[in-house]
Parts: C-alpha cells; structure tokens; sequence
C-alpha cells in the first residue's frame, strides 16, 4: 500500500484545489445567469417602491405622466438605467438594421461583478438594507433550527435503520408508517402538527414562534419544537428508508454472513461491519442537507411564522428583489457545492477505493 | 444521555407553556401578514409600513376613523382655502402649539418646508412623494407667527386640500441642522431636471439621510407621534411604546385622530391564515384585520370562538373586476366588449368567493358614495340572451361544425374570417379570481365562445398585463373615498404603462381629466356619474363587486372603529373594557 513516497498529498492537495477552483468557476457562473435572467426581466413597482398604478388609484394630482418618471428616476437611483451587459443589441429604427452594441464597463453586470468581489452582494430593493445583513439575520433564525432538525433526522434516521436490520417483529409496519410519512407532503405535515398540537379546539400543548422572540429564550425554544419535529419527521423517512435498504443489502454479503457465522450478534456486525459500508449509497442524501441547512424550510417558516432564509428568498422572489434572490441564490449555491466536495471526501474516507 | 435530553426538553416545554403575562400593561397584539420591510418615512413599500409610519409621525391632516374624514392632526384646524387666478390654490394651515418632537422642541412651519424640500432631494428614494406631491409649489411663511403657512398648490380640485395635509412631517433640526436646504425654493427642486449636474449641497444631504438608515433605525430622529419602536424582529415582530409624555395629552378634549390609548402596540407577522386563526384563537393576537372569508365564516361558526371573540364586516375600497385589451382587433368593439360583460354574473360571484358579504357595483366609484355612486345605472347581471343579440350587432356569426361551435367576424374583405376565443389572465394562487374566471368561461362555452385560462405567476402577471399578452384579466384595484383620478388606469397617455386595457377616446380623456379639476363636489358628483354611464357605454372594464373587510378582534377590545378605508381600523384608538386576567 504505498503511495509513491511522499508525492500523495501534493497530489490530494492539487485535487482539492482542482475542485475548489471548479466549484468557485461554477458558482460564479450560477450566480451570473440567475442575475442576468433577473435583470431581464422588468423590475416591478414594488421592487422599485412605487405603488403600482393598476393597484390604487392615484391621489387627485398626480398627472398620466407622472408615473412613469417616478419609475424612470427609480430606476436611475437603483442603478438600472444602465446597459445590462458589455454588450448588447438595441431595437432597431425604422430602416435600420438591427446590430449589437459594446457597452462597455458602464453597465449592471460589471457593477455587480466588482462589488461581488469586493464582498458586497449589494442592497435590497425592498428595504435598502445591505443584502449580506438581511442574509446573516435570517441564517441565524434558520441555521440553529435546521441544523439541529439535521442532525436529530440522521441520528433517529441511523439508531431506526440500525434497529430495523436486525429484523424486528415490528419492521413492517415501521416501514409502513415510514413510507406513509414520506408520502405525506411536508405543508400537509406542518398544518396537522399545527392544528393537533398547538390549537384551542384540540390539544393545545405547544407554544407557537408568535408568542415570542429570539431574546424570549426558552419560550423561543419551546416554539420551535414543533417546527423541529415537522422538519425531523419530513427528513427522516427518505433517510431511513434508503439507509435500511442498503443495511439489508450489506447484512447479506459474504463478509457480513461470515461475521454472524463466526458468532458475531447482528447489532455488533451492523455497527462494526456494515454501517459504514451502507453509508456510502446514503451519503449524497445525508450531504443533501447541507444546502437545505442554509435554503431554510419555506413551507415550515411560513407555516409557522419563522422569519427565516426560506421566506426571506420566498418573499424576495415574490416581489421580485433580485439583490436578495441572488444573494440567496449564490449561498445556498456555495453550499451545495461545498456539499458536493464533502461527498468525494465522504466517499473515499468511506471507501478508500473510490478515486 | 437520551434521558437527560428528553427531561431537558421536557423542562423547556414547560417553562415555555406555563409563561404567564402580567395584568398590568397588556399590549395590544395585532396581526400582519407582512412586515413593513422600511420604517423609512419616505419609503411605504406596504400598508404594514405606512401604519407604522402613523405611530411614529404625524401628518398635518389624518383621516378620523370615527367619521371617515380628514381632521387635523398637527394642523390646529382645517386649512382655509383660497383660490388665486384659475391654475392655483392657496392652502392655509396653523400647526398646534403644543406640538413638539421628541426633547421639547416645537414643530414649526420650518419643519413642513424642510420636508416637502426633501421630498424632491435627487438621490432619495422619494420618488412617490415626488410624483404625488409635486403639486405643492410653494410654502410661504407668516413672519409673524412660525407655525402658519401657506402652500401655494398647481390646481384647484376639491381634494387638493386634503392631499396637501396629508404627509409625514420630519424635524429639520435631526436631518439638516445647519438648515442647508432653506435657500432652495420648492418650486425649483421640484423643477429640477434628473440630469441636472449634481449640487453638492443636495449630495450631501442625501448622504446624510442615507447614513441614518431610517428604514431600519426610524429612533434615529425625534418623531411627532405617540409610539416609538422598541423592538423590531424582522418578519416576525414589531413592538411599539407609548410615549410617557406626548405632546398631545394635554390637548382637551383630545381629538379622535390623536387618540393612543394602548400602553403598548405588538404587531406581529404571520403569513400564513390557518396559523393566524389559531394565533387569534390561542390569545397570542388580539386583532386580526382583513381576515381571508373563508377563514372568517369558520370563526364564526365555531361556539367557543364566538365567545371570545367579536367580528366585524364593513365594505371595503377594494374593487374586483375584469378588463378588456381593446388593441386586439376582436375586443376593440364596444358592442363585443358589452356583450362579454353580460356573462359576467356578480350577484353569484359575490356569493361563491366573499360569502355573501361585500357588494356588487355598477361603476368604479364605491356604492357608499351616495353623492358620487350612479345609481341609475342597473346593475350588470348575467344575461347570455343578450349577449347574443350585442355580438350580432357586432358583426359576429355563430357557426357550427359536427363537434364545435364558435362565433366568427368578417374584419375586412378577403380576409379570413376571424374567430372569437378568448386567454384570460389572473394571478395564480387567488381562488376568488379562478372562480371567476371558470365562471366566466362556463357561461362563455354555453354560448360557443373558446375560453382559456392562465393563471400566472405574482410577477409575470403584471410583465404580461404591460406587454398586451392577454385577451381579459381578472384583479383587484385599491380605491380610497377621497381621490378620484382615474388618469393612471384610463387614460390614452397612460397606455402601456398604468392602463392595462389600451382604452383611451378623447372624449374619455377630458371626462377623465376635468374630474380631479372640479371645483365643487356636485360638479365633481356631475362628471362622475357621467363617467360611470360612459364607462358602462365602452365597458373597457367590468367592475364586479367590492370586498367586504372582514375584522376579528378580541371581545374585551373596543374603539377598533373598523371601516373600509386601510388598514381597516384605528390601532392606536383601541382599548381594553375590562381587566385583563392573565392568560397561560
């Protein structure tokens, strides 16, 4: 088993390096066609903090015209009035044929691209906060809540697998229930928590996010049972199912029947012998969480009033607020290919033949 | 370990279910579906934040929830009005001695300049207040007295007046302390041209505004109103204070738009209905405005709800209604416009999508505005028979094939002939709309007319409304009982812009034009009425009916005045009748 001296960890090193590099290519290119696709697109009215004239009428003075230079100067504030990109193809005159146009660095594209890599993901059109801020805030509602759903889900997800393969009298209907749980949407899920769980009219044993605040703690804690058990019990099935699945596979193989022959007990030969290699199948859905982690959960943020990162980009997309949207958009991206590098190195940590 | 854990979460459920509120000081706690997002004064993306907004700020004029008129607020009185020439209007306000800021210092006529100065500032984000209040060309101070002035307004419409009251005034000592902006006349920035070379003065300003992030630090200046924000969880909670000593508690008797009754205002944001009826059940909230209908009809039919709560319903200004695209050769015929207009059936739409509650409308003008509602005008009810007879008279045939029917026009010689069918637009995800849109396309079919629905994405809908991609759509159009400038939706100038349907005659743009000019309401109630019948001849909309505004609210709660004017209710007016025991 030698690996040629001393050259195997510049080699590691240069694939990590590799695949940084790959990575750090590929969320510059997901983040500039989603902010290409957005800036396309025509802002609203909303986004630019106007009322929208079909939605209210206007106030006696306010003259045809008016409108429109008020989104006009709106758009020159937020910087939209320039060119979208270095070049682009302007709507030809009558008699003219149609041609492109070099913009040059005077346009969206390069302003955006510059405070990018100044660290600046920009302001919100909404509120003109500073969109890392916005991001920041509801990380900290999101993370705690999700990490901790995270790491319950795999943990109840592993000790049921594990208890599953040693083939118990009650493994049908577990799986039964298991498969039924997945089925169930997670909005359907959340509302029956809600409604049996925290309801005058049934049992109302639980205490919701609106009755308190993140400096409320305990009873900030207390709320976000429900939520924690909602997103528990929609990540658990799927992780369960798959990793019992590949538990049965493995007890089946010639080393795990040699094991039990040797008089090994089932829970012995499943921890010490196959968990690890039934792992390997089960680790893109377990790294999978990691984007989630930081996406948030729209439908339980909503469902139960969680100002986090799900309704944050839910809301931003809805009212089209594009330095948000993209702001998301480029976080969740980063740690879906962070998830994506943790899944090589799981996977060969797993199984040092994986190259 | 798995023990520790699960006594620990027991604890914690514990502690959190058993936490019990004082009797002393209860709050208010009102719920909002949104969060205001900017505590900006210049900034109200929604009506979350224009609320908020009315607790830290006054205006010169508020509207009095109790009578639904404007009264005066900062302003000691109504304005005296004057007219000079035929274009101006000189509006006089006299602001109240007792009002002050935040520290004691008295709100002046130099604070109403300096706002409506900065309103105009390039490099703000005030681009609203430019367009809406733009009209006040002027404010000429009284030099012997420094709380009266005069605005000297383009225009001489009634609701001038109220418009010129009716902005939040900020202290020009917390903004521009070296009262840099006191040399620029109003009329000149207002003039001011965007490309205009930048003045380093107004740079600065705008710099200095911008520092104050008062979108999200709205304490960072003194205010005139009774609350100050405490607390601000975004898109969870908003907690405001009232002031221990503001200015207008020794004001005898207190007005009603001076009201503020709660020691404390909560509001708290729960997008979601189902859990804002079980928040409102449970006692987390007190109030809850604009309760969806359904969720509304399942409260009250609920015994134990209807024992804790009270519920009330009043007509909002919220108009639903269709429009036509009358670029498209097939709908650019009144006689086909009025014909599709009949298979419309409000009376039942109100019924299937509001409950019964809210009311059908002949016009655009609220049916509660007795002086201005045309009432002679009957009201639209579903008629296909003469649906029938109008698109004959338009020119169309009906035709049939073994499997199909479908009505057919001859638009022009050798041409084909060009067939009726029809894409109607509506926001995805509103029920109300898509019972109306297959209510509309059922009474369609039965006449051989092809309907497709298009239920579309929030913000492709407006995109596609603006682009003319549509035959009909369905939405909701804010109205208030004061303004009545029909211009940004009707008018020719605004086609591809706020008017979505293309219509615009010369004779629409004139009516349209001359009714914010009245200069008395029953000339104004005259070019009205005549509007309503002239919109009905065209029919380039078909208004339906008007929302109910439906308000739950805790029976021990009262002042709530609900109305139909937003938010739907005087926060700041509401009290407890009787001592609140406390609530686990």
């Amino acid at each position: 088993m030698d690996h040629a001296g001393g050259r195997r960890p510049v080699a590691v090193g240069n694939g990590i390096f590799r695949r940084a590099g790959r990575a750090a290519l590929a969320v510059w290119a997901l983040a500039s066609l989603l902010f290409l696709l957005s800036r396309w697109a025509p802002t609203s009215d909303a986004a630019l903090g106007l009322t929208e004239p079909t939605e209210m009428q206007a106030t006696a003075a306010e003259t045809p015209g008016a409108h429109q230079l008020a989104q006009r100067a709106a758009r020159q504030r937020l910087g939209l009035d320039v060119p979208l990109f270095y070049f682009s193809r302007p709507v030809a005159g009558p008699g003219q044929r149609p041609g492109w146009h070099w913009n040059g660095p005077r346009n969206q594209y390069h302003r955006w691209l510059g405070a990018l890599l100044r660290g600046d993901l920009g302001t919100s059109f909404r509120d003109g906060q500073p969109v890392a801020a916005r991001l920041a805030t509801a990380l900290l509602y999101t993370l705690p809540l999700t990490g901790t759903a995270a790491v319950l889900a795999l943990a109840v997800a592993l000790a049921l697998a594990a208890g599953l393969a040693r083939g118990p009298w009650w493994r049908r209907p577990a799986l039964a229930a298991l498969a039924g749980l997945q089925a169930l949407p997670l909005f359907v899920l959340a509302t029956g928590l809600l409604l049996l769980l925290a309801n005058p009219d049934a049992l109302n044993w639980f205490p919701t996010y609106e009755q308190a605040g993140a400096e409320d703690g305990l009873v900030a804690l207390g709320a976000c049972l429900l939520p924690l058990a909602c997103l528990v019990l929609g990540a658990v099935p799927e992780l369960a199912l798959q990793l019992e699945a590949s538990l049965a596979h493995e007890m089946r193989a010639d080393y795990a029947v040699t094991a039990r022959a040797k008089g090994l007990s089932v829970r012995r030969v499943v921890r010490r012998h196959a968990l690890r290699n039934a792992l390997l199948p089960v680790l893109p859905l377990v790294v999978d969480l990691l984007p989630a982690l930081v996406a948030g959960a729209v439908v339980v943020e909503t469902i139960f009033s969680l100002p986090g990162m799900g309704r944050l980009l839910a809301e931003a997309a809805a009212t089209r607020d594009y330095p948000v949207l993209v702001g998301g958009v480029l976080l969740v991206g980063a740690a879906r290919l962070l998830a994506l590098l943790l899944a090589d190195a799981g996977a060969r940590w797993l199984d040092p033949r994986v190259s | 370990m798995v023990k520790l854990l699960l006594v620990s979460l027991l604890i914690v459920l514990l502690v959190s279910c058993s936490k019990r509120r004082t009797v002393e000081g209860q709050p208010v706690r009102i719920l909002w579906t949104r969060d205001p997002e900017s505590l900006d004064p210049l900034v109200t993306p929604n009506q979350s934040a224009i609320d908020a907004n009315n607790l830290l700020h006054l205006c010169l004029l508020s509207v009095d929830y109790s009578t639904k008129r404007y009264a005066p607020a900062l302003a000691d009185s109504l304005p005296k009005v004057q007219f000079a020439g035929d274009s101006l209007t000189l509006v006089t306000y006299h602001l109240r001695p007792t009002a002050t800021w935040d520290g004691g210092r008295p709100v002046l006529a130099r604070d109403v300049a300096f706002t409506l100065k900065l309103m105009q500032v390039p490099g703000l984000p005030n681009e609203a207040n430019k367009a809406q209040f733009g009209f006040i060309r002027d404010i000429r101070f009284d030099p012997t007295d420094p709380r009266r002035f005069t605005l000297v307004c383009n225009g001489q419409a009634p609701g001038l007046v109220q418009e010129s009251g009716d902005f939040l005034i900020l202290p020009e000592a917390a903004l521009d302390p070296k009262g840099s902006l006191r040399p620029y006349q109003l009329g000149a920035l207002n003039d001011r041209a965007a490309t205009a070379p930048a003045d380093s003065i107004l740079v600065k300003l705008a710099r200095r505004y911008a520092r104050a992030n008062l979108a999200l630090y709205p304490g960072r200046i003194p205010g005139s109103g009774p609350y100050q924000l405490v607390r601000w969880d975004k898109d969870h909670l908003l907690r405001f204070q009232r002031k221990p000593h503001w200015w207008a508690d020794a004001l005898r008797p207190a007005p009603p738009v001076l009201e503020a009754q709660p020691s404390e205002l909560d509001f708290v944001i729960i997008p979601n209905e189902a859990s804002a009826a079980l928040a409102l059940r449970r006692g987390s909230v007190n109030v809850y405005p604009q309760v969806p209908v359904r969720e509304f009809r399942r409260l009250q039919a609920s015994a134990a709800a209807r024992q804790q709560l009270a519920f009330y319903t009043s007509l909002s200004y919220d108009l639903v209604y269709a429009g036509f695209n009358t670029r498209r050769p097939a709908l650019s015929n009144r006689l086909t416009r009025q014909a599709l207009g009949f298979l419309f059936d409000p009376k039942a739409l109100l019924l299937a999508t509001q409950a019964g509650l809210g009311q059908c409308t002949v016009g655009l003008v609220h049916p509660t505005d007795t002086r201005n509602y045309a009432d002679s005008l009957p009201p639209l009810a579903l008629d296909p028979a003469r649906a029938v007879a109008l698109l004959r008279q338009a020119g169309w045939h009906r035709e049939s094939t073994a499997s199909d029917t479908f009505w057919t026009r001859q638009l022009a010689p050798k041409t084909p002939p060009q067939r009726l069918t029809l894409l109607v637009r509506y926001r995805a995800g509103e029920t109300a709309f898509e019972t109306i849109g297959l209510q509309f396309r059922a009474a369609a079919a039965r006449l051989g007319i092809a309907v497709e629905l298009r239920p579309t994405e929030n913000a492709s809908f407006s995109s596609a409304l603006q682009a003319g991609d549509f035959d009909v759509y369905l939405r909701l159009l804010k109205g208030n009982p004061f303004y009545f400038n029909f211009a940004p939706i009707l008018h020719s100038k605004t086609v591809g812009a706020g008017n979505l349907t293309g219509f615009g005659t010369p004779a629409s743009d004139r009516l349209i034009e001359a009714i914010p000019l009245a200069n008395t309401l029953d000339s104004r109630a005259r070019l009205l009425r005549k509007f309503q019948r002239l919109m009905r001849e065209e029919m380039p909309l078909v208004p339906l009916f008007f929302r109910p505004n439906c308000l739950a609210a805790d029976r021990r709660l009262v002042h709530l005045y609900p109305g139909g004017l937003k938010p739907g209710y005087a926060a700041a007016a509401i009290k407890w009748t009787t001592p609140v025991v406390a609530v686990p």
